[in-house]
């Protein structure tokens, strides 16, 4: 009898534990079931925050962003902190505990924090002088972290060659992109081209150089057997000298026909021999810029 | 005879049969749809519009091959400066982890936004219907579609247009 009792109070006993095990593994599996993570909706780059959690146990934590990967271990019930380093890249982020189905996850963005730099397009590097819209800027503006920055955001661009006026217009971004198209100066020189965004700026050299010539002009001097022709200095009609090298067209049209001389401006001045010629019309044209005509003939 | 000009139809019908699918790219890369109509300041060549939906579907095709098989050096194919070097840390924060990424990429709806007076950058946006796996080892820890907005920067470089930024945009 005593034997009866004392084994049923053992199976009782044991029946008890099972129950303890079995409340311990379904509190456990009720706790990793509702571990959650609980993120701020947005987060600005390279800001470090804390995710906080619940559940007890400790679980896997990933982290998948569009730059950075990262998996280790924590304890659940404790926030688990995020590094600022590991939010640097603006994009969507993905933050989960525990694998497959039951896994508790949340999704977060990171977006761009205060500009920092800017991506500079100038062109072209090299310009006639006086053109008008000659010149674009595109600047894309980013954060330290090389983030576009997408709120709107002043950008002052300035162009200015040595001696002459500098041009500035402020253009605020689209899209992280402020472009403008600005006429080049009438001064020849290395133009500074600067796009700047609060105390950060970028510097862009746009070689201005002489535009087509202009007032042309020409004179002829018989000399021995042959006529020399001179031009004045070429300039342009800003007063910038044309460079040397470029050519000027003398022609010379008398009863034989036309004659034709390219020369190049050599100091400023372009020069040539013709052969000598009675009643001749001598011109003078340098690509689509004609200049004077003069006419020589016997003993003139 | 008969056999050669059997030949040459078919060889045509596979020329038309490509040309009727415009956006699908012959690189077995995503599909990618581009818009240009909006683009400022200056409008889009015709030969930019084929060459910039065949290179952003090399780019994604790149991305892909380099997330999923933890190979940075597939980036070079479609990406240059801030993204290449973005996405080729997200490769190595993956190799260290032993994580890996696979896209089943269902398309891209692709709009010029910008497109710069001298022809040599623009922004676009996307929105890209994406299959995304995330792998644990061998097992996947994660799985999701989704529907995700892009803002996009590409550029001339080394003869094509790639990628210089691509960036999540907030739903």
């Amino acid at each position: 009898m005593k034997y009866l009792a004392n084994s049923r109070n053992s199976l009782l006993r044991r029946l008890a534990d099972m129950a303890i095990i079995l409340a311990m593994c379904w509190f456990a599996a009720y706790a990793a079931r509702a571990a959650e993570l609980k993120v701020p909706q947005q987060v600005s780059a390279g800001e470090g925050f804390k995710i906080t959690t619940s559940g007890s146990g400790s679980e896997t934590f990933y982290l998948v962003g569009p730059a950075h990967v990262a998996k280790r271990e924590v304890k659940l019930g404790e926030p688990i902190e995020i590094a600022g380093e590991e939010v640097r890249a603006a994009g969507r982020y993905v933050a989960q505990l525990g694998k497959g189905d039951d896994a508790a996850r949340a999704v977060f963005y990171v977006i761009a924090g205060k500009p920092a730099n800017i991506n500079f397009l100038a062109r072209p590097s090299r310009v006639a002088a006086a053109k008008s819209g000659a010149i674009s800027g595109v600047a894309f503006v980013f954060d330290q972290f090389s983030n576009a920055v997408l709120a709107p955001t002043p950008v002052n661009f300035n162009l200015a060659v040595e001696g002459g006026a500098p041009v500035t217009r402020t253009v605020k971004t689209q899209n992280g992109i402020a472009w403008t198209r600005m006429d080049s100066g009438r001064k020849a020189g290395a133009a500074q081209f600067v796009a700047s965004v609060g105390d950060t700026s970028v510097r862009r050299v746009v070689e201005q150089v002489a535009s087509d010539a202009c007032n042309l002009r020409l004179k002829a001097q018989r000399k021995d057997d042959v006529v020399i022709v001179e031009t004045d200095p070429v300039r342009d009609c800003a007063g910038n000298a044309v460079p040397d090298g470029t050519i000027v067209t003398f022609t010379q049209v008398d009863a034989q026909g036309r004659s034709t001389v390219d020369a190049r401006v050599k100091r400023g001045i372009a020069r040539a021999e013709l052969p000598p010629s009675d009643g001749a019309t001598i011109s003078v044209a340098a690509g689509v810029v004609i200049g004077n005509e003069v006419r020589i003939g016997g003993g003139r | 005879m008969k056999a050669f000009l059997a030949a040459l139809v078919m060889l045509a019908a596979t020329g038309f049969a490509a040309d009727a699918n415009p956006g699908v790219p012959k690189n077995n890369g995503p599909k990618v749809e581009l818009k240009a109509a909006a683009a400022q300041p200056r409008q889009l060549e015709d030969t930019t519009e084929v060459a910039i939906e065949r290179d952003y579907s090399v780019a994604w095709k790149a991305l892909a091959t380099a997330l999923g098989e933890n190979r940075a050096d597939a980036l070079d194919a479609g990406f240059v400066g801030v993204a290449r070097n973005k996405f080729g840390k997200a490769v190595d924060d993956q190799n260290k982890a032993g994580l890996r990424r696979r896209y089943t990429d269902r398309g891209h709806k692709l709009e010029a936004v910008f497109y710069s007076p001298e022809g040599s950058a623009m922004q676009l946006r996307d929105v890209a219907q994406l299959d995304v796996e995330v792998l644990d080892g061998n097992t996947v820890i994660h799985r999701e579609q989704i529907v995700q907005p892009y803002l996009v920067v590409m550029t001339v470089a080394e003869g094509s247009w790639k990628v210089r930024v691509l960036e999540e945009l907030p739903k």
